[in-house]
């Protein structure tokens, strides 16, 4: 598994592509079914969707279940139907109930500038630019140690089931887990070195 | 009160507490943390006190992160999970039943960052800048900001600027609501002592209560919060006003 995995989909785009420069998978699906969404949920690395065009339903509950929301600037999002696949669950939580109903009770499309003022996505560019900002925002984090990368997707997204302090506590543990690992060591070592650190995942 | 790297001065019920190592752009090193500690529980227990405001000695820096210069040394994971929970700075802050207020200018990094977000409102300097770069030095946030961060600014935007170590400024913090207000460079202390005498204008314990009605609120269920307003509420009124 890669430390970030890119999901893009552009109508009927159905090869795998494989980049190891980059570090990140495009997974192209033609007939999403639930089981996708939260096998996308459970992955244990970032995920990232770039969104070129419309996310209609399912598709916007497929990229609620990943981290990472980048969308281009003609890409639209609707939910028309009541959502099965996690929509009514994630959606809220990340953008508040009151923008989550207004989606969910009127069904209507929204621009990628609303996705953007109301927190659905993170990041809106160019037209046909959505998976090249994704590889590079993948590269960013790939640069990063991967476990620290992995344990603070952990602490965030776990954390915000919890209460504070019970989510202080996953936070601690998480931190001193990685005490003891190489990577931290080098990564102290590279900054106060002034250098580039070298991450070897352990 | 003295301390070795903070300063304290208190005037009429707003204490000011300043980080002051600016010539390390006011790193949080282990006697930072003591001092914290020390005048944190003073703020707390001094009735004198109605509101806290913390910021950063010097030009460049409100806190640029904790002082990696002593990683080299820091003890076995258990003794050092030992030691944070003997004493929970960052619990204290949290818990403080007094508003808190950052007045942020120049950095505002790693654990200066998580400072700040155990404070109730943050004003910026417009040369203020914001990141938590932990995951590139292979650790991560742990004074809190894996917690507070998302329940600021909501778990998309916490994990953006967290996978990514990316450094924002002082108006993309306003955008994304990490900071309430940003100011001139030059009045951002004076902007938060109005914005602080404003609060104490106002009937402290009515200010406390509903610190923690919003606080401890947001941790429940919407029916128990209720509940918690309700009793705070009959609390307020079943206390005698002194004479």
């Amino acid at each position: 598994m890669p430390p970030v995995v890119v999901l893009t989909s552009r109508g009927d785009l159905t090869s795998i592509a494989n980049d190891d420069t980059v570090l990140a998978v495009v997974v192209a699906w033609t007939s999403p079914e639930v089981s996708v969404v939260e096998a996308i949920a459970a992955l244990q690395v970032p995920t990232i969707a770039a969104i070129e065009g419309p996310a209609v339903g399912i598709g916007v509950e497929l990229a609620l279940a990943c981290d990472l929301r980048i969308a281009s600037e003609t890409a639209t999002f609707q939910c028309p139907e009541l959502p099965s696949a996690g929509g009514t669950q994630r959606l809220p939580r990340i953008v508040g109930r009151a923008h989550a109903l207004e989606l969910l009770l009127l069904g209507d499309a929204i621009s990628a500038a609303e996705a953007q003022r109301i927190g659905l996505v993170s990041r809106v560019v160019p037209e046909g630019q959505a998976l090249e900002e994704a590889r590079q925002v993948a590269q960013r984090i790939a640069e990063k140690a991967p476990v620290a990368v992995r344990y603070l997707r952990e602490a965030v997204q776990k954390g915000m089931d919890l209460t504070l302090d019970q989510g202080l506590r996953l936070e601690a543990d998480l931190y001193f887990l990685l005490q003891t690992t190489a990577d931290r060591m080098e990564g102290i070592t590279a900054f106060l070195e002034k250098r580039s650190p070298r991450f070897r995942g352990e | 009160m003295s301390f070795e790297t903070l300063l304290y001065h208190k005037d009429e019920g707003l204490a000011w507490v300043t980080l002051n190592r600016p010539e390390r752009l006011n790193t949080l090193n282990v006697q930072m943390r003591d001092d914290l500690y020390e005048v944190v529980s003073a703020i707390r227990d001094d009735p004198e006190v109605e509101v806290a405001v913390f910021k950063g000695a010097g030009e460049r820096a409100f806190c640029a992160g904790a002082d990696l210069t002593e990683f080299g040394s820091a003890p076995s994971p258990v003794v050092a999970r030992q030691v944070r929970w003997e004493r929970d700075l960052w619990g204290l802050l949290l818990g403080l039943s007094k508003p808190l207020i950052a007045a942020v200018h120049g950095h505002c990094l790693g654990s200066g960052l998580e400072l700040s977000l155990t404070c109730d409102l943050r004003v910026a300097a417009d040369d203020a800048r914001f990141g938590l770069p932990e995951v590139g030095l292979g650790i991560i946030p742990a004074a809190g900001g894996s917690q507070t961060l998302p329940r600021v600014v909501g778990r998309a935007l916490a994990l953006d600027l967290t996978l990514t170590g990316q450094i924002i400024d002082a108006q993309e913090a306003y955008r994304i609501g990490l900071v309430t207000k940003v100011v001139p460079r030059a009045e951002v202390f004076r902007e938060v002592e109005v914005l602080a005498r404003r609060i104490m204008a106002r009937d402290p314990a009515v200010v406390r209560a509903a610190k923690e009605a919003v606080v401890r609120g947001l941790d429940l269920p919407l029916a128990e919060g209720l509940a918690l307003e309700a009793t705070l509420k009959l609390k307020r009124f079943a206390v005698r006003p002194a004479h």
